[in-house]
């Protein structure tokens, strides 16, 4: 998986568009009524006004019936010219590919990537040239014989030859991709090995969002950089706190199923050569499930190094310990605020305001229950704290120390509510962490690691996940009346902690003594038939207090065993958390977004191909509309130059016009870079001229770098309609928001503006000029 | 309705100009030009007078560089006058590709006619144009006069009001000629208005009531045939078939003898000797017309009187 889908915005182009086709029309329109006055005086702009609305009034009279004869004429001419022979060639060429292909040997997914990629390329360059063809000559032919005069002395608006041309050659380039698309899939059925057909499938991966925690346990964009120029993956270092974190959205049994089908495929490194079995082998990784509401409101805030200490106790739950560092913060500040950095008052911002958004939902989530009264007022404190530092940008430097007092002011606040409902927060706020058993990464890549999670998951519980869950088993009994019984606990307490759940007799035995015990030291009271902690602490806390003082170790040989449930008690809001560790010391484990994800359950292999010769046909399509309206423009030869040009530079240079036009090509401009050969000087160097021609000379790029982005704006981007026979190739779905709608967009966005160009210039033009 | 004009042309110029706006060559020079509802008229001028110029004005083809243009009532800007107006252009331009009934399909759907009127429509124009046992071969298989044929029933596919006909009858054999010169007659006679540009002098005198002559853009005749081409200063008789005798005596007996039949008029000449006097004089005299009385004395000195 080399790519790194992102979902299309079909908004934000639909804006983009309409700005850029409407500056292009007024200036098309503009330069028409300048050419008109220049050419015809005043006259030029009684023609003008005429010519505006004899176009518009063509737009408004357009003939299904005139469109629909001429594209069946050009449907039919296009056969005349043999267009069809291109299956031929096709066919021909899937007689003989086999021969050379074939290789039982090679890795299955290679060997299913390899037939489609020959088909899905030779479909799409066979089609090219006669697409380029039919659409630039066919017009310039048909003016050039006058068969063109016997259909404008119709009836027929000129745009209506544009709308029927099109239509024609599109049906053609359809029907053509189509057949191809048919006689191609049944070749690669035929083809591919008998045992490597269950790789033709189209998997469905939903990929997450990624982040890396670094070894001292702070969020980081990006991991460990061992060396590697190209920086596609990022390294967590071995046996250490760094982890890769990956946060899935969506994560329902609707969406997923009952099994969640984990895909990955991991770049290995090691700094030692280690022994021959652990090359063969691999490295080992570890998945593991977390749910840290925690960490995602308060990860953001440990961004400034002034309040990392306060962030790193929120996330680690010390609530108390946390209002008192928010306490000394308040202080700081209200003493001498200048002195904390400005890039950490930044940090604060962004992550107060991640604080609050999270807090926000996760009390919406947990409305009614306890504690979610707390996370609410949080929550607004929070909001407030970042507004108050939003406008310590804008503060006047007369208004002196006011804003960060109030900055000041806040932090006490919130102070307070930690200080208030710690215990509550704490209840509310859980981290729970799920390893699963270690997997093998292998370094001479093997194909992708395939782990199937069950949705009922047992594990091996840590201390705050032991915490919660005997709060939570005791607090369900005491409600139900099964702990007590007179002023002693149950005789029946044993067996009863036994059967509500995954508790081994051992480790019931000993929690019933340990609540024994605690009930004659007075830490715990019966009051009203129930039990409780005393001096009313929670029982979260209680059990804390508990597991920590190492009372509860368990007295069975596999120690804790818990189960939860993957959707309900692992996901925060359907977001699951699920985190990457590499085990092995000295060892390093590189990841990227797309290198892992979950794998919903698969679609058939016919969907995902017929999707990429859909997006194929869209591309021909937008090559014919581009062929027809240069076609209008110019002669046929200059027109398929023309059209050959911008499918070269659409295909093959548009990410680099993207790169150039958005500052992000390394490098001078065009005649800087000149200049510098010329004068033999590198470009930290820079060049060897006066400061008037130094910018002189910048400004001549800076217009070069205009045409560019120009260009850019202009030229469509074909790559993105080859994009879902990527897809297909690596046997992946095509997903429909990030390469079937943008194709789909992208050929509806250049239809339009070519076709009022194309009719603009055949209606103005005098097709008999001398 | 007699004198309803279906084209006027007023000031109409044409000027030719290079890729950088530079004038190449004037085409046409104010041509002011009437043609009336029901009759056939005629463009004449050697190559490169305007003719075929100011015909592709009227269809649209051509921009005029000045002047104004109405077809049936429309400028020659609107596509809607086209609804009316049928076009036989010189040369045989349809798609050879098709044959004669894709042929006639394919330009009855630009007219936006109904499938059960083009098929009736093409049966009848088939039927008429003689090329019902050819109707299912390619119109690259046709001869020129097949060609010609099959050019016509397109433009006549939605029953037009105006039809222009550019060298109707340009390779056609003396039988199409006359077919074509029939047709032409026949479409005058059921109300149409023919508007043809063509070399073959003859055919313009069979069949034209009025004519313009075009010589380097400028208009230089215009008028009915039959008065330009009268001889004024000389009259001639013709009878039905006389005696020897009758013969004989024919010059001291006329004023004498009542006979049935004869007619006096004044000898005519060919349509041929006033093209090329016009041409001729206008080379000697340039941007003059000529009234119908000089191109009477022009035919009067023309035959030695």
């Amino acid at each position: 998986m080399d790519f790194d889908p992102t979902p299309f915005n079909a908004s934000e182009a639909w804006i983009s568009w309409l700005r850029l086709v409407g500056v292009l029309s007024l200036c098309a329109i503009g330069l028409s009524f300048i050419l008109a006055v220049a050419r015809n005086g005043s006259r030029g702009v009684t023609i003008f006004a005429e010519g505006l609305k004899g176009f518009l009034s063509d737009l408004t009279s357009l003939n299904p019936r005139r469109i629909f004869a001429l594209a069946s004429l050009t449907f039919k001419d296009a056969v005349r010219r043999k267009a069809l022979l291109v299956f031929v060639v096709f066919i021909a060429l899937l007689m003989f590919a086999g021969w050379f292909i074939s290789d039982s040997t090679g890795r299955p997914e290679l060997q299913v990537k390899k037939h489609i990629a020959l088909v899905l390329t030779s479909i799409a360059w066979l089609t090219l040239p006669v697409v380029i063809y039919l659409s630039c000559w066919v017009i310039p032919e048909d003016i050039g014989l006058r068969s063109m005069h016997t259909v404008v002395t119709k009836p027929v608006r000129r745009i209506e030859i544009v709308v029927g041309r099109i239509l024609g050659f599109s049906s053609v380039a359809t029907l053509v991709l189509g057949l191809m698309g048919l006689i191609g899939y049944g070749w690669i059925l035929r083809q591919v090995p008998a045992e490597v057909q269950s790789h033709l499938t189209c998997r469905v991966p939903v990929f997450g969002q990624l982040y890396f925690i670094d070894p001292a346990g702070q969020p980081s964009r990006t991991g460990i950089n061992v060396g590697d120029p190209w920086m596609f993956r990022s390294f967590v270092q071995g046996n250490s706190r760094a982890r890769a974190v990956w946060v899935f959205r969506n994560m329902t049994p609707e969406t997923v199923g009952d099994e969640l089908t984990l895909e990955s495929r991991f770049e290995a490194f090691r700094t030692v050569k280690g022994s021959e079995s652990s090359i063969k082998s691999g490295m080992e990784a570890q998945y593991v499930l977390v749910k840290n509401p925690r960490e995602e409101a308060f990860g953001g805030l440990a961004i400034g190094a002034t309040f990392r200490d306060f962030a790193d106790a929120l996330r680690e739950g010390q609530f108390n310990n946390a209002a008192e560092r928010a306490n000394e913060l308040a202080e700081k500040i209200r003493t001498s605020p200048r002195e904390i950095p400005e890039q950490d008052y930044g940090g604060l911002f962004f992550g107060s305001g991640a604080a609050n958004q999270v807090l926000d939902a996760l009390a919406t989530q947990d409305a009614g229950k306890p504690g979610a009264e707390s996370i609410s007022a949080l929550s607004g404190k929070f909001l407030k704290l970042s507004e108050t530092v939003s406008a310590l940008s804008k503060a006047q430097e007369s208004a002196g120390n006011a804003p960060f007092l109030s900055v000041a002011d806040d932090l006490a606040s919130i102070a307070e509510t930690l200080s208030a409902d710690a215990e509550l927060l704490r209840e509310r706020l859980p981290r729970l962490e799920v390893p699963l058993p270690t997997f093998n990464v292998a370094e001479f890549h093997a194909g992708d690691n395939v782990s199937k999670i069950p949705r009922r998951i047992q594990f091996t519980a840590d201390y705050e996940t032991l915490s919660r869950f005997l709060s939570s088993r005791v607090e369900a009994l005491n409600a139900e009346g099964k702990l007590v019984s007179g002023d002693a606990l149950s005789a029946e307490l044993e067996s009863s902690l036994e059967q509500g759940g995954p508790m081994s007799p051992e480790n019931a035995r000993l929690l019933a003594t340990v609540l024994n015990e605690q009930l004659s030291a007075g830490e715990l009271v019966i009051a009203d038939g129930k039990l409780s902690p005393s001096q009313n602490r929670r029982w979260l806390t209680f059990f804390d207090t508990l597991v920590q003082k190492e009372m509860l170790v368990s007295q069975d040989i596999e120690g804790w065993k818990l189960e939860l449930d993957l959707f309900n008690d692992l996901t925060t809001m359907n977001n699951l958390r699920v985190e990457v560790a590499c085990v092995n010391d000295q060892m390093y484990l590189g990841m990227a977004r797309p290198d892992l994800f979950v794998r919903l359950p698969d679609r058939s292999f016919r969907v995902g191909y017929f999707k990429s010769i859909l997006t194929l046909c869209l591309m021909m399509l937008l090559v014919v509309v581009i062929g027809v309206t240069a076609s209008c423009v110019v002669k046929g030869p200059v027109s398929v130059f023309l059209t050959l040009t911008i499918f070269i530079l659409g295909q093959f240079f548009h990410g680099m016009m993207d790169r150039i036009s958005g500052g992000k090509e390394a490098g001078l401009g065009l005649v800087e870079s000149a200049t510098l050969i010329f004068q033999h000087r590198n470009p930290n160097a820079g060049m060897d001229a006066s400061e008037s021609t130094q910018n002189f000379v910048r400004s001549l790029d800076s217009v070069s770098n205009g045409l560019v982005k120009g260009a850019n704006s202009i030229v469509p981007d074909f790559g993105i309609f080859q994009s879902s026979a990527t897809y297909v190739e690596n046997g992946f779905d095509v997903p429909f928001d990030s390469a079937v709608l943008p194709s789909i967009a992208a050929f509806l966005a250049f239809l339009i503006p070519c076709i009022l160009l194309a009719g603009a210039c055949l209606k103005f033009r005098e097709l008999e000029a001398k | 309705m007699a004198n309803e004009p279906v084209i006027e042309i007023r000031n109409l110029s044409k000027i030719y100009r290079d890729f950088w706006g530079r004038k190449k060559v004037q085409a046409v020079k104010s041509l002011n030009l009437e043609v009336y509802r029901g009759e056939v008229f005629g463009l004449l001028g050697p190559n490169g007078s305007g003719k075929t110029t100011t015909m592709k004005m009227l269809l649209g083809l051509l921009f005029p560089t000045s002047g104004e243009m109405k077809i049936l009532g429309k400028p020659a800007s609107d596509v809607s006058k086209n609804e009316k107006i049928g076009y036989l252009p010189e040369e045989s331009y349809l798609y050879r590709f098709l044959n004669a009934d894709e042929t006639l399909d394919f330009y009855g759907r630009l007219f936006n006619m109904s499938a059960a009127d083009r098929n009736r429509r093409a049966d009848e124009l088939i039927e008429m144009v003689g090329l019902t046992k050819a109707r299912r071969r390619q119109l690259k298989e046709y001869s020129k006069g097949m060609t010609r044929r099959i050019g016509l029933a397109q433009a006549l596919i939605n029953d037009p009001e105006l039809v222009l006909l550019d060298e109707p009858t340009s390779g056609l054999d003396p039988i199409g000629t006359r077919e074509m010169k029939d047709l032409i007659l026949k479409l005058k006679a059921s109300g149409k208005t023919v508007v043809m540009c063509s070399h073959q002098l003859g055919d313009v005198q069979d069949v034209c009531d009025r004519i313009a002559v075009l010589f380097q853009g400028e208009l230089k005749v215009l008028g009915r045939v039959d008065e330009l081409l009268e001889i004024r200063d000389e009259m001639q008789i013709r009878t039905g078939s006389l005696s020897e005798e009758a013969q004989a005596e024919i010059r001291k007996v006329l004023d004498k003898h009542n006979v049935k039949n004869a007619s006096i008029q004044r000898p005519r000449a060919d349509l041929e000797e006033l093209f090329l006097r016009t041409v001729r004089e206008s080379g000697e005299r340039p941007g003059r017309r000529f009234t119908t009385e000089e191109i009477a004395a022009g035919a009067d000195k023309a035959s030695g009187k």
